[in-house]
């Protein structure tokens, strides 16, 4: 198959002599640009079947590749041109498992925004598509953990303990995994925000509130972080979100 | 107007009962100033947010049909979320619902077997700002203000879900793509889908100012990503409050509990920093409506905010 697409030629085959005779014709000067042949053959056709028989990840054949997501994606103007939807899109559907793999590093970097999504003129519903990529991806093992997706199991094992979440447990807990040293008290194992090596810019935003005196926020705060407020009558809808993710391999 | 109607079932989310609580109080204070009845979700759970649906789609819908379940069980038809996310999700669980026959009845087998009532009718969504804006309007704003913000320029920041995508938020017909049936409508009362003004047309009858903010009015934060990918939301951030503050804002407006922290929680870095103008302070657009019809900065807890807008409101003579 013709390799039609630039940023799959990769630097080192691309070969430029300074002189250069092919059949007896000299080829030098503009002419002397060789790309080497590339075969490819590993597609891998149950990929793009994976991701088409998932509810969010159908729409994924209508894309016709006129990169308006791209045009419009904040993470690839502002941030990374190397993160590309449309790109992720085409790869997904040829199965090309192996450039997926090489673009590893920013695939996870999509911020929700869902301007693709938006003005996507096909109608294909562009982020969620590429979440599910990702997520068949890791499903599979093609892909290792990477910082967001450690956040979302996170958030989401949380949600499932509790019905809710606590925005005091999310940002110490969260902190912890980074690496952080975390102070925990001995019986309720629960963080202490001054105490251990929280970073800087934390410390000074816990002692906001406190500085300013406001008592009644920082009660409730302290309240919520000692008892998770949690949804009444959880736990038999609990067992049966847990099957339900436990069917899709979210739990592992 | 008045298509949505002024007694809603009221989905606060995890958040407004937490750290973003003056954006719950200062809500409920302007809408039973605008004359609308909230009626508490009792015993909701979390939406999942931007977050569980990158790992179930599933659970995501079970989470968000028990949220709908609950409206129905208290007799709604309509729901309204004050979080960018929460609206979202639920919207996101309407589309499916609505679209994917398959997936309704099997969350309607799982909802009854988790002991929930099963969804006779789907409820739709609203952002809680669309309902203040058909629901009460810039006119009832104008006669309830007693206090104009007079001098205050506010930067409205509307964040990314408010009016994307069209297929949940319901802002823009699409003409290409998908089958007649699942085909997304306009909804009547929705928000313009990349020029939203509903904020600035409400904080404007307030007496405030609005500055030019296009288009990081609705640019990203970073949303999901504030914790887990930090590089990408600081210059997010960065770029939001820079425009701001160049564009001559005292003060950004916010509507979205996840969009205001990242603000606020990335000023304070960059401020660390020393990046220059980024010392905007951001406040609730509630927070700055129940200033104008008359209430104290204590009343709508102007002091959770950790960027500290009161100086700023000191200053106009506001609180």
């Amino acid at each position: 198959m013709a390799i039609h697409e630039r940023s799959l030629v990769e630097p080192e085959r691309i070969v430029r002599k300074e002189r250069l005779v092919i059949d007896g014709v000299d080829v030098s000067g503009d002419w002397n640009l060789i790309i080497l042949p590339r075969v490819i053959n590993d597609y891998d056709l149950d990929f793009a079947k994976e991701i088409i028989n998932s509810p969010d990840g159908k729409t994924i054949n209508q894309c016709y590749q006129c990169s308006y997501c791209t045009a419009s994606c904040p993470v690839h103007n502002y941030w990374d041109e190397r993160y590309n939807p449309r790109h992720f899109i085409y790869l997904a559907r040829l199965g090309m498992i192996d450039e997926l793999q090489k673009r590893a590093d920013v695939m996870w970097r999509c911020v929700s925004c869902h301007k693709c999504t938006h003005r996507c003129p096909k109608g294909v519903l562009v982020e969620e598509v590429l979440k599910v990529i990702l997520r068949t991806m890791a499903k599979k093992g093609l892909i290792d953990e990477y910082p967001s997706k450690k956040f979302d199991k996170f958030f989401t094992e949380s949600v499932l303990e509790y019905g809710r979440i606590e925005d005091g447990e999310l940002l110490f807990g969260w902190i912890e995994k980074q690496g952080y040293n975390v102070v925990k008290d001995p019986i309720l194992k629960k963080p202490i925000p001054f105490l251990g090596e929280t970073p800087e810019w934390l410390k000074q935003l816990v002692m906001k509130p406190i500085k300013s005196m406001n008592v009644s926020f920082l009660v409730l705060n302290a309240k919520h972080m000692l008892f998770h407020p949690r949804t009444k009558n959880w736990n038999k809808f609990k067992q049966v979100l847990r099957k339900v993710m436990q069917e899709e391999g979210a739990l592992t | 107007m008045g298509v949505i109607g002024k007694r809603v079932a009221y989905y606060p989310g995890c958040s407004l009962e937490g750290a973003a609580r003056s954006y719950d109080v200062s809500t409920k204070i302007v809408a039973r100033e605008l004359g609308l009845e909230l009626d508490y979700l009792e015993d909701y759970n979390c939406c999942g947010a931007m977050e569980s649906k990158n790992v179930t789609f599933m659970g995501t819908m079970l989470l968000n049909a028990r949220n709908m379940s609950l409206a129905r069980k208290q007799g709604h038809d309509v729901i309204v979320a004050p979080c960018n996310g929460c609206s979202f999700s639920l919207q996101r669980a309407e589309y499916f619902l609505q679209t994917d026959g398959k997936v309704f009845e099997r969350v309607n087998s799982l909802l009854r077997e988790g002991g929930v009532d099963p969804l006779d009718k789907i409820p739709e969504t609203y952002h809680i700002l669309e309902w203040f804006y058909h629901e009460a309007g810039p006119q009832k704003v104008k006669e309830k203000t007693k206090r104009p913000l007079r001098g205050l320029k506010v930067a409205n920041y509307y964040g990314c879900l408010y009016t994307r995508p069209h297929f949940y938020a319901k802002t823009y017909a699409h003409a290409g793509g998908q089958e007649e049936e699942v085909r997304p409508r306009r909804r009547e009362t929705a928000d313009d889908d990349e020029h939203p003004y509903y904020m600035n047309a409400l904080l404007e009858a307030a007496g405030a100012t609005s500055v030019e903010f296009e288009p990081m009015h609705t640019q990203c934060c970073g949303g999901p990503h504030s914790l887990s990918d930090e590089q990408v939301s600081e210059k997010f951030v960065m770029m939001i409050l820079q425009t701001a503050k160049r564009n001559g804002a005292d003060i950004i407006a916010t509507e979205c509990p996840l969009c205001h922290a990242s603000l606020e929680m990335y000023r304070h870095r960059l401020m660390m920093k020393g990046v220059p103008d980024v010392d905007v302070p951001a406040a609730y657009f509630t927070q700055l409506l129940g200033l104008a019809f008359g209430y104290s900065a204590n009343d709508v807890k102007l002091k959770d905010n950790l960027s500290d807008p009161l100086p700023v409101l000191k200053r106009l003579g506001l609180a």
